[in-house]
């Protein structure tokens, strides 16, 4: 309970620096969020207006002081282009983000730890070939091929899902694959060499030796062993996907999170951007909260240690 | 055989799950419109927008609509607008509305909602909308701070108003016709406040839709107004659905799941391949009332020389920009206006030919026999096709000797480097708001300070002072002629910028579709009304 305390407050200044580091970024680059808003039909007149009512005419300190006192508040200002609370916006986006994400990893946990068990196991056999071939590719196609692939073999041309998202699980069967496979792949992976590498230890010889049972070894020694990176890297993927996946979102038509960080981009729309960016950042620490917690739980030895 | 019977397995397992999924509000044989959009809106309030048009077409009703004709051709019809009449001194435009025009939640629309959405556009701290409206009596004095109601129009009683303008304004019946001019709910303004466009059941409008969910980036969903004065529409819902991948919404189309493919979002390789061909015959096009053009900033050395300019227009081979770009769908256009729009006039055409040869000797002449180095400013944000423009005009004015380099900005920044007019040569597109010529020629040369936001600098006085002036001649006979002579001096006589093409827009339908009517001036948007179905 302490650790979890100490990590949480020492989420604080990493908080404070992302905060801080975006607004000034963006104040840095060239370029005015009002002319954006406008695109052709700008005048004098409404470039003027619109850059005091947004606040842009205020030094920058005086910007970063309401924003910051706002956060404090809870309110991240309202969207210069979608004109709503960028709150809103963003726990609008989140549940759809959260679904693919959940979905995903479910995906990429069981293929790639059953494919990293059974590849470990038989070692250097045909199933190892043929799984590690699988997660290879898993990991090295990018996610936008696999993706159109997914969508145009079993959506366009046998039509057996639906082509985009219409909120339904079974819309997000395609895009789950799509983002989960390549997880699937580096999981597998390094629940692989992970576990060869404890199956090598003298404790489970020490364990044969005395005549265990070899599903017993595997389950109940080696493998509660070898997972602690495995877990360490799914906690810190689950995090990456909950922070948004804009090609997997934008091919499948996914309203989530990934997709309105990229608009906030192309707009320069600088309240979703802070938003968006301090969101993923708090979903990224927890993520790695949760992982160090675990760590804990599976392995007394850190928790001693701490 | 196995195989087969396991695909048939998923396929009709598919079925079932996605008839569950799709079970739609319509009755039987109600008909759904299914269209696709590559992004979604940002907003249905058309004051806080210059691009969202699709909404509001749809939902709501202006004072006077363009009607499309088969033909081609354009006029301006009464829309809630019973009638109207102008004063002698052309001022003063007095209105009487259709005694039978009701929101969609049963309130009568009066002149008092006229008055308050005129109000709005003006009142609204962050409206984008006072741009071609200022010219309402008043406005000005609004947007200056001075006061909150707008002098400029006048309710005598629920059905008659009357709008008095600054100065006499010859397209002003045609301003009333645009998206700009949509006609809000006073009620439901002040009800709505911040939700008004936001929040499907805090925007209410008189037209022949009425919007009924919006879930962002995702989807949004129209339904017919059964309180709208009109012919109701063919199609009873409309779904819209965002496909921000352009293979996707392709796919989707050909799968039967979006009815009208805007072809804009389609790479021109993909239209030119698939849809002409095996598409032909569900193609619909119509003009675009929008010019392309390169502008040629007359404030960077050395395209101060008008010599430099006229050389530069020869240098630019716009046919094969065309066709190599844009598969040849459009025509080129010498001057300002768009073809087939008022003020296009044929007299100033055909006297630009591409003449590399031509543009070295001027170049010569005017002092640079070895050219010079400039810049291309292209803004990263814009469509590929337009990109694209510039490797071929980089190529262009590289055979007379002008060295080009490509330079490329975010769009935010080349927005700014464009405002403070240091941008010497870009290339873009200005496609009409309402149909007359001061909507594009005013923009760019009715005056010094608007000139240098476009990075155009025109520098004749005198110009630009009877640029803004030709909208007060109310003969319009002579109106017209004063524009092409304008036209003829700011184009062909000073080159400031190098006139390019006018495109056409394509759309494909699918077999649903009886008949689609596109937006007059060639938008991706249109009103659903004019859509019929089988």
């Amino acid at each position: 309970m302490k650790i979890v305390l100490k990590r949480l407050l020492s989420m604080i200044p990493v908080l404070l620096g992302v905060i801080l580091l975006t607004f000034i970024l963006l104040r840095v680059v060239p370029g005015n969020p009002v002319s954006i808003l406008l695109g052709e039909h700008y005048n004098q007149e409404t470039i003027e207006r619109l850059t005091s009512y947004m606040n842009l005419d205020k030094s920058v300190l005086e910007q970063f002081l309401s924003y910051a006192a706002g956060i404090l508040r809870g309110d991240l200002g309202v969207s210069y282009v979608m004109k709503k609370p960028v709150t809103d916006l963003i726990f609008q986006a989140f549940p759809y983000t959260v679904k693919l994400a959940l979905l995903s990893a479910a995906i990429a946990w069981f293929i790639g730890l059953g494919a990293g068990i059974v590849a470990a196991l038989k070692q250097n056999k045909l199933a190892d070939h043929l799984f590690m071939g699988f997660s290879l590719a898993g990991v090295s196609v990018p996610i936008f091929m696999t993706a159109l692939f997914l969508q145009y073999v079993f959506a366009f041309r046998i039509k057996v899902f639906p082509l985009s998202s219409d909120g339904s699980l079974i819309s997000l069967v395609l895009p789950a694959i799509a983002l989960g496979w390549n997880s699937a792949g580096s999981i597998a992976r390094m629940t692989r060499s992970s576990l060869v590498d404890v199956m090598q230890a003298d404790y489970i010889d020490t364990a044969k030796a005395k005549g265990v049972r070899h599903s017993a070894v595997i389950f109940g020694h080696a493998l509660k062993n070898s997972l602690l990176p495995v877990i360490t890297m799914m906690a810190m993927q689950l995090a990456s996907m909950m922070s948004g996946a804009v090609i997997t979102e934008s091919i499948f038509s996914i309203p989530g999170i990934g997709r309105l960080a990229t608009q906030a981009v192309q707009n320069r729309d600088m309240p979703l951007l802070q938003g968006t960016i301090l969101f993923t950042t708090i979903i990224v620490i927890f993520g790695n909260l949760i992982a160090d917690v675990l760590y804990g739980i599976i392995d007394p030895r850190i928790r001693r240690a701490v | 055989m196995k195989i087969r019977n396991l695909s048939t397995l998923l396929v009709s397992a598919g079925l079932i799950l996605g008839l569950a999924t799709s079970a739609s509000a319509a009755d039987d044989g109600d008909k759904i419109l299914h269209l696709g959009w590559g992004a979604d809106i940002q907003t249905m309030d058309v004051h806080k927008t210059t691009d969202n048009y699709a909404v509001p077409l749809s939902i709501f009703d202006r004072l006077l609509e363009v009607q499309l004709n088969d033909d081609g051709s354009t006029e301006l019809v009464n829309s809630i607008a019973k009638d109207y009449e102008i004063s002698d001194d052309g001022l003063t435009y007095s209105f009487t509305l259709r005694d039978d025009v009701y929101f969609s939640d049963g309130t009568q629309l009066t002149a008092e909602d006229v008055e308050a959405t005129f109000t709005r556009m003006f009142t609204l701290e962050d409206s984008v909308q006072t741009d071609f409206t200022t010219c309402i009596k008043g406005a000005q004095a609004i947007l200056d701070g001075e006061t909150d109601t707008l002098e400029g129009v006048h309710v005598t009683d629920d059905l008659h108003f009357e709008i008095t303008l600054e100065e006499p304004f010859a397209g002003f019946l045609s301003v009333l016709a645009t998206p700009t001019c949509c006609i809000m709910s006073k009620a439901n303004l002040e009800e709505a406040g911040d939700d008004f466009g936001q929040v499907p059941e805090k925007t209410i409008g008189s037209g022949p839709y009425m919007v009924t969910e919006w879930i962002r980036n995702d989807s949004l969903t129209l339904v017919r107004n059964p309180k709208y004065w009109g012919e109701p529409a063919s199609a009873a819902e409309v779904h819209y659905k965002v496909y921000p991948e352009a293979a996707s919404l392709n796919m989707a189309f050909q799968n039967g799941d979006v009815d009208i493919l805007d072809c804009e979002f389609l790479d021109t390789a993909i239209v030119e391949s698939v849809y002409e061909t095996a598409y032909a015959d569900q193609m619909v096009n119509v003009n675009r009332l929008g010019t392309y053009y390169l502008s040629l900033n007359m404030g960077v050395e050395p395209m101060t020389d008008v010599k430099v300019r006229k050389a530069m227009q020869m240098a630019i081979d716009r046919q094969s920009i065309l066709d190599s770009i844009f598969g040849g769908n459009g025509v080129l256009v010498d001057g300002i206006y768009p073809a087939g729009a008022i003020g296009f006039s044929e007299d100033n055409q055909g006297w630009l030919q591409y003449d590399p040869e031509g543009a070295k000797a001027l170049l010569a002449e005017a002092g640079y026999p070895d050219g010079f180095d400039v810049e291309l400013s292209v803004d990263s944000g814009s469509s590929q096709n337009r990109q694209n423009i510039y490797q071929i005009v980089q190529q262009n004015l590289q055979d007379v000797g002008i060295n080009a380099n490509i330079v490329n900005y975010d769009k935010s920044s080349w927005l700014a480097k464009r405002t403070s007019g240091e941008i010497p040569i870009y290339t873009s597109t200005w496609t009409l708001d309402y149909n007359d010529p001061s909507n594009i020629i005013d923009v760019f040369f009715s005056s010094a300070e608007g000139s240098k936001i476009r990075s155009i600098n025109y520098q004749d006085q005198e110009i630009m002072t009877r640029v803004a002036d030709a909208k007060k001649i109310l003969d319009e006979n002579e109106r017209l002629a004063e524009y092409a002579a304008l036209e003829k001096k700011i184009v062909e006589e000073d080159a400031s910028w190098v006139p390019l093409f006018c495109l056409q827009h394509k759309f494909v339908v699918s077999d649903k579709i009886e008949k689609f009517v596109p937006h007059w001036a060639g938008y991706g948007d249109f009103n659903c009304a004019n859509v019929v179905m089988k």
